[in-house]
């Protein structure tokens, strides 16, 4: 579907190449043997096109089965397209040749950081990968000290993983892929199984890389309360893209994401009855203390009125 | 759907208490420091109702649990579930554990038979039932999940979506009929949609087989619509219980506590700050609106 881009991407340093770059790609994942014939399924990804900036911020929204995870799983060669092409700074995640390449280039944290944690001290499990591709002793060292510190983990360097909380271990993952100088960090569902506090931490991390280090970033999510800092939302349904907007124009119409089988946030579905009532709530407001501020001046209004 | 809150009298008196703990204290001996992972608890949990533990990582919520099943036994102090004393030796372990049941994270993981049926049959087979009282009380228990026997008794786990799954996994405990059911973290993992039919399905056991029902989550925003009753931990000891209106006033207690408070309530509690006089026993969003349209005084 056709929507307007409100927030033009002009404003990025735009190289001529997009860092992700998705034509009219389709996917569907491979059959069990014992599948029988006569039952079809439908693909997960239906005619997907869709690109990344450099240094872009991007959202990605939708409920479970929405096909969201396939696509970011198509963005670092996790997966190959059966239909179209996926191009990460030019280069197709098909050929084989260059799939390392890319995937230093675009690294995914999954939903739980326990499936990509893999060495029994912080500081060694973020130099793994460093030191598999070879770099010297004393790059890796630099390497590791930068990552930690970027997600404010340095005091934990010589624990081990498994003694962290939920929220430290992801930031031991994000701090893996930081060690490779990736381009873009793909946050696949990595805020699920967090509690409520450490799930705002890792939105304002991912926030924050995207600000020091102008590094993209995609944020899969099926909450709508994380999407607000993105610079551009993208609401997948049944395996094709519905809607790409920024995050006002996805949440001018919450009737549209309630068919989406997505939970309104109370504090967002509060200034909707306001508004529906007849209060001067603008649309614009998002965040809490947004939303706030306009209920207090519609609450003053009233009064001096 | 009822108001599951009712009249939220602060004093806490209880009638019929399922669950007794009396100055509870637990320290596990392992490692090279012995740790006290509680300490002084004192709780009563009253039959048929729902309650939660809420707490951050490490306030000592699952240690507190094990200690309802007989899976963990006090260090000091004396744990009462349902007429049996955990703590004393020679208790009946197994009758105790028949009467409790734990879902545990990720319940669906446990899931091992071929068939839905023959999972949830696994344990009321070991209870040594007849056949009939077997096949009834999987039927009856698979019903109650919204899993129709005759539809689903047949299909193998693997071919449900998540959230049938861990329903799957509800139903093998609902069969043993235990009178306590404690649930850890009961909706990790699901989506919107998984996570309100779970909610349904629970809230229609605890009315339907008057089943105690104590959650175990730091979510604040489940807490708030399943349980009448909250108790608080954090580092090891009980910091305050109290019907959800009361425990959720207390944002900046909570804060400290590492707990977040629901976003509605911090949206209260900011309006608060700026002046705007909201009472302090609002809980719901139907409530904030009604209050606000009613004609707000400064």
């Amino acid at each position: 579907m056709a929507q307007g881009r409100v927030r033009n991407t002009s404003s990025l340093s735009r190289t001529a190449l997009p860092l992700i770059d998705i034509q009219h790609v389709s996917y569907s994942y491979p059959l069990p043997a014992h599948h029988p014939h006569d039952v079809a399924i439908a693909p997960a990804l239906q005619d997907i096109s869709f690109s990344i900036e450099q240094g872009e911020y991007v959202a990605l929204l939708g409920h479970n089965g929405s096909g969201k995870s396939t696509l970011a799983r198509l963005c670092n060669a996790l997966l190959l397209p059966d239909q179209g092409a996926v191009r990460v700074q030019g280069m197709d995640t098909r050929d084989q040749v260059k799939q390392r390449q890319i995937r230093e280039c675009v690294g995914i944290i999954f939903q739980n950081p326990d499936n990509q944690l893999i060495a029994t001290l912080v500081e060694d499990d973020v130099a793994w990968s460093l030191t598999l591709a070879g770099y010297a002793a004393p790059t890796i060292r630099a390497r590791v000290d930068q990552a930690l510190a970027a997600v404010g983990i340095e005091q934990l360097r010589y624990l081990a993983p498994h003694n962290l909380s939920g929220g430290q271990r992801q930031r031991v993952a994000i701090a893996g892929l930081l060690a490779l100088r990736p381009a873009c960090i793909i946050a696949d569902e990595s805020t699920s199984m967090l509690d409520p506090l450490s799930r705002q931490e890792m939105v304002s991390i991912l926030t924050q890389l995207h600000h020091d280090q102008q590094l993209s970033i995609l944020h899969v999510t099926h909450l709508l309360e994380e999407v607000l800092h993105a610079q551009r939302v993208v609401v997948m349904e049944q395996g094709r893209i519905v809607q790409s907007a920024t995050p006002e124009v996805v949440f001018a119409d919450l009737e549209r994401l309630r068919e989406l089988r997505l939970v309104i946030p109370e504090p967002l579905a509060l200034a909707e009855r306001l508004r529906l009532a007849g209060w001067s709530v603008a649309r614009s407001a998002l965040t809490l203390s947004e939303i706030a501020s306009e209920i207090q001046g519609a609450v003053h209004a009233r009064r001096t009125w | 759907m009822q108001d599951v809150h009712g009249s939220g009298g602060e004093a806490h008196s209880v009638q019929d208490a399922i669950i007794k703990v009396e100055h509870l204290s637990h320290r596990y001996d392992t490692g090279i420091q012995p740790q006290w992972t509680l300490r002084d608890i004192n709780l009563t949990i009253e039959r048929g109702r729902c309650c939660a533990l809420i707490g951050f990582n490490g306030s000592g919520k699952s240690t507190l649990i094990q200690h309802f099943n007989g899976l963990l036994r006090p260090t000091e102090g004396r744990v009462v579930v349902d007429g049996i004393d955990v703590g004393r030796r020679g208790t009946d372990l197994r009758a105790l554990r028949q009467r409790v049941g734990l879902l545990f994270q990720f319940p669906e993981a446990q899931l091992f038979e071929s068939t839905v049926f023959a999972d949830v049959a696994f344990g009321p087979r070991r209870m040594h039932l007849g056949r009939h009282e077997v096949r009834t009380r999987v039927q009856t228990a698979l019903d109650l999940v919204g899993l129709p026997h005759g539809e689903y008794g047949w299909r193998a786990p693997f071919t449900l979506s998540g959230g049938q799954r861990r329903r799957v996994a509800l139903a093998g405990i609902l069969a043993m009929s235990p009178s306590v059911l404690i649930l850890d973290e009961p909706s990790v993992g699901l989506d919107a949609e998984g996570r309100a039919e779970f909610y349904m399905y629970l809230r229609r056991v605890q009315r339907e087989q008057h089943v105690t029902i104590i959650l175990v989550s730091h979510d604040m925003t489940e807490v708030a619509m399943l349980a009448e009753w909250l108790f608080v931990l954090h580092h090891g000891q009980l910091v305050l219980q109290g019907s959800p209106r009361t425990v959720f006033a207390q944002t900046e207690e909570l804060r400290s506590w590492h707990l977040a408070v629901p976003p509605l309530h911090e949206l209260l509690h900011t309006l608060r700050q700026q002046g705007v006089a909201i009472p302090s026993d609002i809980l719901t969003l139907d409530e904030t609106f009604a209050f606000l349209i009613g004609g707000v005084c400064i």
